[in-house]
This record gives C-alpha cells, sequence and structure tokens, in this order.
C-alpha cells in the first residue's frame, strides 16, 4: 500500500505538532512494507503538488490539528481548490487537539465525514486525540512519551487502511474526565500550570503577564 | 453593539440587514471584509504566549479583534464551501484567539481557556450556498462554547428577516 500524508496544520512544519505525530506514526505504518509521500498545507509552494498527488493516490490520510471545533482555514482554502474524486479512493484522519478529552473533538470529527462525502471519497475513519498542547515545547524522552504511542496506530492502519478498529477507537482514552481528576486538574490549572505558562513565555521573551489585556 | 463582519463580496446582504434593523430601531457595525486583507491562523501562540491578546499575523483582523472585545453579538456572513463555511468565514473565527488566555479551567465537565476580557459575545452565521446546516448549528453552538456565550443560529441568506430579529 502506498499513501499520500498531508499535514494539514497552518504552522510551519519545523514547530508542527502534528508533524511530530507524523513522525512517530510514520515510523510503525512503514515497517512491513507500507510507502509513503507527505506534504505540509502550511507551505504554499507544495499545495501543486499536494493537488496532482491528491488526484493520483487511492489511499489519503489527512492529519490536522483542531481550529475552533473545526478544521483550520488554511486547510480549508486548500481543500476549496479540489474536485469531487468519486473513484472509490479512501481518506482516514488523524484530529490532533490541545484540549484532552476526546468529547473535545467530536464535532470536527463529524465534519471530517461531511467533508469526505463532498470530496467524493470514501471515510476510512479519524484517529481522535487530544492533550497534545505540549509537544513542541518538549524534547526527547518527554516528546516521545507523547507522540511515542502513535506509532502502533501507523501499525494498525498500515493492516486495516483506516482507522476503524477498536484499539483506535481506544486510543482517544478518557471522553469526560471523571469527576476526581477534574478537581485535582483545577488545582494544577490554578497553581502549577500558570507558573508553567508564565515560564515557557518568559523563555518566549514575553513582559507582560498573560492575562494582559491590549486593547482596553 | 451588534457587529457583522461581511466575508462574501455581496454587500445586498448586509444592505438588507440594515434596512431591516432600521426598521427596528437599530444601527448594526458592519465591516465589509471581502476587501480587506484578513490571512488565516498559523498556530503560533504567540498571541498566548509571546504577546498576550495581540495576534503576530499583522494584518486588517486587528480592526475587527478591537471591536469584537466590544460587542454584545457577532455575525459572520459567510460564503461556504464543502458543507461548511468557506475558508474566509472561517479565518474570521479562528483568528479569534488572542480574546482567550493562556490559562486553562473548567466550563462544566470540559476543558475551556480563561477570557481574557470581561464582554461575552454571542455568535450568529449568515450563510451562502449550501452548507450542511444541521452540522452548522452544532458547530456554531459549539464555538460558542469555548466564547462563553451562545449561538443565535444559522441563517440562509433567503431568512434575513429571522436573523435580524435575533439581533434585538
Amino acid at each position: 500500500m502506498h499513501v499520500l500524508i498531508i499535514n494539514g496544520s497552518p504552522r510551519v512544519k519545523q514547530f508542527s505538532n502534528t508533524d511530530k505525530i507524523l513522525t512517530k506514526f510514520t515510523e510503525g505504518l512503514s515497517e512491513n512494507g507500507t510507502t509513503y509521500e507527505q506534504f505540509e498545507i502550511s507551505d504554499k509552494k507544495q499545495w501543486e503538488d499536494i493537488r496532482r498527488a491528491y488526484y493520483a493516490n487511492d489511499n489519503i490520510l489527512i492529519a490536522l490539528p483542531l481550529y475552533v471545533e473545526c478544521i483550520p482555514g488554511l486547510l480549508m482554502e486548500f481543500l476549496e481548490t479540489l474536485s469531487p474524486k468519486n473513484d472509490g479512493t479512501k481518506i482516514a484522519y488523524i484530529l490532533q487537539s490541545g484540549f484532552a478529552e476526546g468529547i473535545q473533538l467530536r464535532c470536527g470529527e463529524a465534519y471530517l465525514k461531511i467533508l469526505t462525502k463532498n470530496l467524493g471519497c470514501e471515510y476510512a475513519g479519524t484517529l481522535v486525540k487530544g492533550d497534545n498542547f505540549s509537544i513542541r515545547f518538549f524534547e526527547g524522552n518527554m516528546r516521545d512519551k507523547v507522540t511515542g504511542p502513535y506509532t502502533e496506530m501507523g501499525r494498525e492502519y498500515a493492516a486495516k487502511a483506516g482507522f476503524e478498529s477498536d484499539k483506535c477507537r481506544a486510543f482517544t482514552g478518557y471522553e469526560i474526565f471523571p469527576a476526581h481528576m477534574r478537581l485535582m486538574l483545577r488545582i494544577v490549572f490554578r497553581t502549577i500550570g500558570r507558573v508553567m505558562f508564565t515560564r515557557i513565555s518568559r523563555g518566549w521573551g514575553c513582559t507582560k503577564p498573560l492575562d494582559h489585556r491590549p486593547y482596553q | 453593539m451588534i457587529l457583522i463582519v461581511n466575508t462574501t463580496s455581496d454587500t445586498t446582504v448586509t444592505k438588507e440587514i440594515r434596512e431591516r434593523a432600521a426598521l427596528i430601531g437599530f444601527e448594526p457595525e458592519v465591516i465589509e471584509a471581502s476587501g480587506l486583507h484578513i490571512s488565516h491562523c498559523i498556530g503560533c501562540n504567540y498571541c498566548w504566549l509571546k504577546t498576550p491578546g495581540v495576534c503576530s499575523v499583522k494584518d486588517d483582523y486587528e480592526i475587527i479583534l478591537k471591536k469584537i472585545i466590544h460587542a454584545d453579538q457577532l455575525w459572520v456572513v459567510s460564503d461556504t464551501a464543502l458543507g461548511f463555511l468557506d475558508h474566509k468565514g472561517k479565518n474570521i473565527f479562528d483568528r479569534i484567539l488572542p480574546i482567550a488566555t493562556m490559562y486553562l479551567k473548567f466550563g462544566g465537565d470540559q476543558m475551556r481557556h480563561v477570557p481574557r476580557y470581561d464582554k461575552r459575545t454571542d455568535i450568529g452565521i449568515i450563510y451562502r450556498g449550501e452548507p450542511d446546516k444541521e452540522y452548522l448549528q452544532r458547530w456554531s453552538e459549539r464555538a460558542a462554547l469555548n466564547f462563553e456565550s451562545r449561538s443565535l443560529g444559522v441563517y440562509g441568506t433567503d431568512k434575513l428577516k429571522e436573523a435580524v430579529s435575533c439581533m434585538c
């Protein structure tokens, strides 16, 4: 099997969490001979090549971050330039987000089914997982802890040509956090979380408080 | 204040909205965005972590952002594509991120970002074309959760009377 992989993130490849996920995913995908080519939506110079590959391939995987409950505007801008295929092409998706719970991604997931139909293709499932915001801030083992589990999902995709197995569904983790975890997280958000985000911002050269109101 | 952002090139829609609003006795603030330069969100996170509240993409969106934080309602007039808002309409929502902070909390049983400003802005959609209306309604309700506000609904351009009746 050969797979066209489109990284639908508007963020440049170097800082793209979706790209880091794909790095681990494709390790598993290619273990048993499945080949792939990968393109980046963030680089408009690649758009003509992506269009050509879209028409030439019958197994397509679009990986994307959730942007305001649906697909990013830049990915939509690209997809608007495509014509429906109506030739049995399968599209599967990796949908990832910062928010950690599965429920946060369900509205976006629902659109991917509508999108597939509008492109005249067959829906091959969506791998849904949140809690990925930190990837760009981590390196080495810390990053691998977040992205590493995607390798197994790469194997699963290679075996099933999609994400519709129970194993893929279970990959999402918590749909909603149980009450005791929410209580713990509330405390973390108000304390360690704020300190951590402020520390990152200082590292980026930020001199203002993170709740600064520039327009008031 | 009722803010209308028209991302389509069709100004007859906003003209009709103004006329219908005048009949009821209010004047919405209208931004014709098709002539403005509004890029997509590049996901840099600068508005949360480097320049809090300020977008790193320097274009005409700042005009809209400065008004949203004072608006009771934001209505986006958008063309549709592939069953949803087209990219111009979606970009208006993607670029709204600076009104949230990096800080997290729980809203009910789900994570949310802590809002940056006190104002809560309800959102409504007026669309041209043929989206999956049921989905668009679901999406607008989910999107509103992120702004701690509510969806005012989604209306085709043939239902402007109904849309305007929700504006007051």
